[in-house]
């Protein structure tokens, strides 16, 4: 797979993003299309409003060059402290944060638009 | 560009253009002049305070050209004039009063520049490599008017030199962001020392002499010591004007972050409430100073300029004095003099430790201010003066000796991977 290390460091910082709220069930699926990449993250932790909205926005950033390249490769890395979803949000195409009945799903676009992300959910059992 | 850009280039254009105009008022614009050229082919190494060698007008002069020129390579590479950015244009305006020229940061920023064109990326994605690298300089000058050679050989080495060093930054800097993981904000200062280390290593193989001058200005003019204060207020006004009723509430907003990098407070929270920040911090600074009777020189307006840049990237209040506490701690423990030029550089620098407070509460900050003077005062020596940032890399390793220690006491505290195992 391309840009291996990328994507490790994505799947870190948000993993490590996820099991702050110590959920009991956390699914990634990484997904190659054709014209780029899709990652979707599933969990089975209830956040507010006000928290999906922060999650939202901190991944759709404004483009920041500057700091993507720099800063952004710390994702992944600087496990200690909180984890920063900005560090993600300057390197992907765009994400789409939602509730879902049993939790959170993130959607993020690394290049990839031909990814229908409604037919793909967390198994309720 | 944001909507508001255009007021923080006039701001920071108007601050490099003040400085210009008071360095011609006071040594008249032929004295500036001749001082300014004085200093461009001057030894640049740790400390050269720019206010003696070059004369007032001639610092003020080559810190205003320097800071107009960062504004240029801002617009000109297309990032936005933000947080890190305008960190970046108050840093190099406070080392050009004791460090940086034209002449010796130039080379560095071609070489990150090429860096990028290797990595075939645009040089907007390295820009702040390219600004904050220019801590390099001293090697160009050491390199051009300190070795055996003269003339074109001379010019050609130092040009070489720069250009390779600034190659070598931006992969050397995404190394050294993780070592410390955010937690030392002067990130290209810890970078620009290691590199540093064999440069003065090579140089000292071949015989170069590198140690360490000390040159302070002891009385400073009146209007260095009122320059700070004065940028202060304008920043104030201006911060205030710019977010109005939401002031109070954007500030604490910013007081309430750890300020681990990247924390552009701009962008995430007002540009108006940053500006009011930085001009908090650079009024504490300043007050702390006079109380103590410190000089108000090149290096010392140098720490207050860049205490004031990154209270819009990761410092203020709440983070800083915690760090500030510990270097006076360890000043008065070890019998030092508070107005000695190390315990007050070491006291602005080193609030580049500030994250750590930040994220782990004052006792680690104050034990991380601690600690940070009684390495940056040997560092220098080991790098030989070549990083201008001396604190920077003293407080990355500071930070990284810091971050070890707490990663190893949560990894048997939360159940690390030995305790996993089946």
């Amino acid at each position: 797979m391309e840009n291996k290390e990328y994507l490790i460091h994505l799947l870190a910082e948000v993993s490590n993003y996820i099991l702050e709220r110590h959920p009991h069930r956390m699914v990634i699926s990484l997904h190659q299309e054709a014209d780029g990449m899709h990652l979707c993250v599933l969990d089975d932790c209830k956040r507010p409003d006000s928290e999906l909205e922060a999650m939202s926005r901190a991944l759709n950033t404004t483009a920041r060059p500057e700091l993507a390249d720099y800063y952004g490769s710390m994702g992944g890395s600087d496990l200690l402290g909180t984890a920063r979803l900005s560090l993600i949000g300057w390197q992907v195409k765009h994400a789409d944060v939602s509730r879902i009945d049993d939790g959170t799903k993130i959607d993020l676009w690394l290049g990839s638009e031909r990814f229908d992300a409604s037919y793909f959910n967390i198994p309720t059992s | 560009m944001l909507a508001y850009e255009k007021k923080i280039y006039l701001l920071l254009g108007s601050c490099c253009l003040a400085m210009i105009a008071l360095g011609i008022a006071i040594d008249g614009p032929l004295t500036s002049l001749q001082g300014w050229l004085r200093l461009q082919t001057h030894a640049a190494r740790l400390i050269n305070d720019f206010t003696v060698i070059g004369g007032t007008g001639g610092a003020l002069l080559n810190a205003g050209l320097m800071g107009l020129i960062c504004l240029l390579l801002t617009r000109l590479s297309g990032v936005a004039l933000s947080g890190p950015t305008v960190a970046a244009t108050c840093t190099i305006l406070g080392f050009s009063l004791f460090g940086k020229t034209p002449l010796n940061a130039l080379p560095v920023v071609l070489g990150v520049f090429l860096a990028s064109r290797i990595a075939g990326k645009p040089f907007k994605s390295y820009i702040l490599m390219a600004l904050f690298g220019t801590a390099l300089g001293p090697l160009v000058s050491y390199l051009v008017f300190e070795t055996d050679l003269v003339g074109l050989p001379a010019i050609g080495l130092g040009l070489l030199g720069g250009i390779i060093a600034g190659c070598a930054l931006p992969a050397l800097a995404m190394a050294m962001l993780r070592m410390h993981e955010g937690f030392n904000l002067y990130n290209m200062g810890l970078t620009c020392g290691f590199l540093g280390l064999f440069a003065a290593a090579g140089l000292a193989g071949t015989g170069h002499n590198l140690t360490t001058d000390l040159v302070w200005n002891a009385q400073p003019a009146l209007a260095l010591r009122l320059l700070v204060p004065i940028l202060c207020i304008l920043f104030l006004i201006w911060g205030t004007v710019l977010d109005g009723r939401k002031l109070w509430r954007n500030l604490l907003a910013i007081f309430k972050m750890s300020g681990r990098l990247p924390s552009d407070f701009m962008a995430t929270v007002s540009p108006g409430a940053a500006l009011v920040n930085a001009g908090l911090l650079g009024l504490a600074g300043s007050v702390y100073l006079t109380i103590i009777g410190a000089a108000c020189n090149g290096p010392v307006i140098g720490g207050l300029l860049t205490v004031m840049g990154f209270a819009t990237f990761g410092k203020h209040p709440r983070n800083c004095w915690p760090v500030a506490v510990g270097v006076i701690g360890a000043t008065l423990l070890f019998g030092k003099s508070l107005v000695a030029p190390g315990p007050v550089l070491a006291l602005l620098f080193g609030t580049t430790l500030a994250p750590l407070a930040g994220e782990f509460g004052p006792l680690v900050g104050m034990a991380a201010g601690f600690v940070h003077l009684t390495l940056v005062e040997r560092s220098a020596a080991w790098h030989g003066g070549l990083d201008l940032y001396n604190n920077g890399f003293a407080g990355g390793l500071t930070a990284t000796l810091f971050v070890a220690i707490i990663q190893w006491l949560r990894s048997f505290k939360t159940g690390g991977p030995t305790t996993h195992r089946p």
